[in-house]
């Protein structure tokens, strides 16, 4: 036992060796993802924090009344997402596209507000832009249920005491249980802040730790054309150490892909792991796994280099759209989603994306993971199985 | 010179792939300190032979015995005695000649520092020495056979097996290859030597098994062997090997 890790090792670091003079194989595991995870972050949506979050802008042509509390209390905080803009200055904006629409409060909105009448908030969007329209209604249809309240409540005190001005704070001391304001915006359709790169980054990871795994076959079945298996057969390597440093040497370079991938998914992209990050690291880790095992067992069935190559592509290229990785499989119908389960790709993905997307727990994705392990294991198996040090040159 | 006893004797070896007879009851010795040839065309049977013998591929049928151990039983005694030359370069090109040999020196259960001792001598016995630092990628092709016997020289066994050593290289690389094997015949070790150049097995070998399509058709030494077709001193092995099979080797 002792010898058999002994050699596996032994084996694993001259692969590494290896993986670190192949320019070709490096770019492959490390750059070309980094070309597809920017090609379709950008496709799909924004790109990093700054643009993370919608914001909405509202403007008033009060100097002062009821529309400037509202907007005070809108803006106190910077994660409502709304800023005030001049009225004048919105829309030129909206004309020239820089926002695409804002609320605003009329002249008189305060006195019709007094005097019992209907007080009108307009939403002042682009022409047919309705999701815009959807999001600023419903943050005015918020704004005119609270005041509905607060105007009845204003208009008693006002009466009683006299006040010339409002002034919600008065209100308060006045012990008139001013109605709390808590101003929700409600979300319509794709409007959520959505960071594309939650779903791009690790549905690109997925398929290149496999694509580059599975390559990893070429490079056995090369080694069993030129020998060097017989070679180290006939010096007493036991042909599970060959088994296990081949898959360990994999799996080294699998693991350098993830530490690479999202530290560059975490600064260059902002990627949110969720609340359980852990988790999230675990699945990866998982998916390098039962990736390089999947190209042990590739190398055993194939019998020549360029075999390996052309399983290794079509493999590749078929699990990924399969499970996952290129559009999320949760938008596709039932019986694609069970396809789906029969990749390896197919559980980290919905893993990745119950974890990224949805708020899951560590908790949720425990059978994620033991059916990465479960693959791992089949593959493993048929990979010692079959595995064979000899080629008919 | 040899001695007559069998360092290696193998029995009824028979292999075949696909329902195909590649190996068919090949029986042969290979005495201490000899240099025995197996000479046949491409696809006689060679490497599948020496597959076989380095424990590296399971007989159908037949045993083989290596210094008093059995292949099938004893296979590590046996990986212990031998050293064994691939037809291919069984190396790793990306790597120095340094680096390859103490890879595959501590594969072969060397420590580290043993490793490099031994690569150290490997390497001035194939006058490699100067290069030992540069990638085998850059070497000349004669310059790569050789570090491929090399590295079968590095756990220092009693017996070595080289299939077809010379394969496409200069003249000059494969006299310093025959030199080599001359000299380590003379210290005491026995070889096995695989070619299809006839030329090559009457130069350098004490005996030879002519193969062809999977059985050993003639044996003995260049001398005995072209008596039996006719003057020893004026016919070549080639005309040997035409006489048998009716064939010239070299199709
Ligand atoms: N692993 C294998 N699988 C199938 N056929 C093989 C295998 N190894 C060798 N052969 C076939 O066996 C025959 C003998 O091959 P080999 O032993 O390599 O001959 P030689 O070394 O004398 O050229 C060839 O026809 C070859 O194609
Ligand atoms: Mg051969």
């Amino acid at each position: 036992m002792r010898l058999v890790i002994r050699q596996a090792l032994l084996l694993s670091f001259k692969d590494t060796r290896l993986f670190f003079k192949d320019r070709f194989a490096m770019g492959f595991a490390l750059l070309f993802p980094i070309l597809f995870i920017v090609a379709f972050s950008l496709a799909l949506g924004d790109l990093g924090p700054e643009d993370e979050q919608l914001r909405m802008a509202v403007a008033t042509e009060e100097e002062s009344g009821f529309s400037r509390e509202v907007i005070d209390l809108l803006t106190i905080a910077d994660a409502t997402g709304v800023d005030e803009w001049d009225p004048k200055d919105a829309g030129l904006a909206l004309h020239e596209g820089r926002i695409p629409g804002y609320l605003l409060f009329p002249v008189g909105f305060t006195q019709r507000i007094f005097n019992g009448e209907g007080a009108e908030i307009w939403v002042i969007t682009a022409d047919g832009d309705p999701e815009t329209e959807a999001v600023l209604g419903g943050l005015a249809r918020s704004i005119g249920g609270r005041i509905g309240t607060l105007s009845l409540a204003v208009r008693g005190v006002t009466e009683l005491e006299g006040l010339g001005s409002l002034d919600l704070v008065k209100l308060g001391q006045l012990g008139a249980a001013p109605p709390s304001i808590v101003f929700t915006t409600e979300q319509v359709g794709e409007v959520e802040p959505f960071n594309a790169s939650n779903f791009t980054l690790p549905g690109y990871l997925t398929m290149f730790l496999f694509f580059a795994a599975a390559l990893g076959a070429e490079a056995i079945a090369r080694e069993r054309q030129t020998q060097t298996l017989e070679r180290l057969l006939s010096n007493g390597v036991r042909r599970s150490a060959i088994v296990a440093g081949k898959m360990l040497a994999s799996l080294y370079r699998g693991l350098l892909q993830l530490a690479f991938l999202w530290a560059l998914g975490i600064f260059a992209f902002s990627i949110d792991f969720g609340v359980s990050p852990v988790a999230v690291i675990a699945i990866s880790v998982f998916m390098a796994v039962a990736s390089s095992a999947f190209g042990v067992m590739l190398a055993s069935l194939v019998r020549t280099v360029k075999s390996a190559s052309s399983a290794a592509v079509l493999a590749s290229l078929t699990l990924a759209p399969l499970g996952g990785c290129w559009w999320p499989l949760f938008i596709t119908p039932d019986w694609m989603q069970a396809l789906g389960r029969l990749t390896p790709h197919g559980w980290a993905n919905d893993a990745f994306n119950k974890l990224m997307l949805f708020g899951a727990e560590g908790q949720d994705v425990l059978v994620h993971m033991a059916a990465l392990l479960l693959f791992a294991a089949v593959f493993l198996t048929v990979a010692v199985a079959r595995f064979r040090t000899v080629s008919a040159n | 010179m040899a001695h007559m006893e069998a360092f290696l004797a193998a029995t009824g070896l028979t292999k075949s792939f696909d329902s195909v007879q590649v190996v068919d009851s090949v029986s042969f010795t290979v005495r201490s300190q000899e240099i025995f040839g197996l000479l046949g065309p491409n696809g006689a049977g060679k490497t599948t032979t020496i597959r076989m013998l380095s424990t590296v591929l399971d007989p159908d049928d037949g045993d083989v015995n290596i210094g008093g151990h059995s292949v099938a039983k004893e296979s590590d005694a046996v990986r212990r005695l031998i050293g064994v030359c691939p037809q291919e370069l069984a190396l790793y090109p990306e790597l120095s000649a340094t680096d390859n040999l103490v890879f595959f020196g501590r594969m072969a259960g060397l420590s580290g520092s043993q490793a490099k001792e031994s690569a150290a001598d490997v390497l001035e016995r194939v006058g490699l020495t100067d290069r030992a630092k540069d990638a085998v990628r850059k070497y000349s092709g004669g310059m790569k056979r050789r570090v491929n016997i090399a590295i079968a020289l590095m756990s220092r066994p009693q017996m070595l097996f080289l299939d077809e050593p010379t394969v496409g290289i200069d003249p000059q690389s494969r006299n310093h290859i025959f030199d080599t094997v001359l000299a380590l015949r003379d210290e005491g070790m026995t070889v096995l030597y695989t070619t299809h150049y006839m030329e090559e097995a009457d130069r350098l070998c004490d005996r030879i098994g002519i193969m062809d399509e999977g059985h050993i058709i003639a044996l003995g030494t260049p001398a005995e062997l072209k008596a039996q077709v006719g003057d020893a001193d004026t016919t070549t092995l080639e005309e040997v090997f035409l006489s048998l099979t009716g064939r010239s080797l070299r199709d």
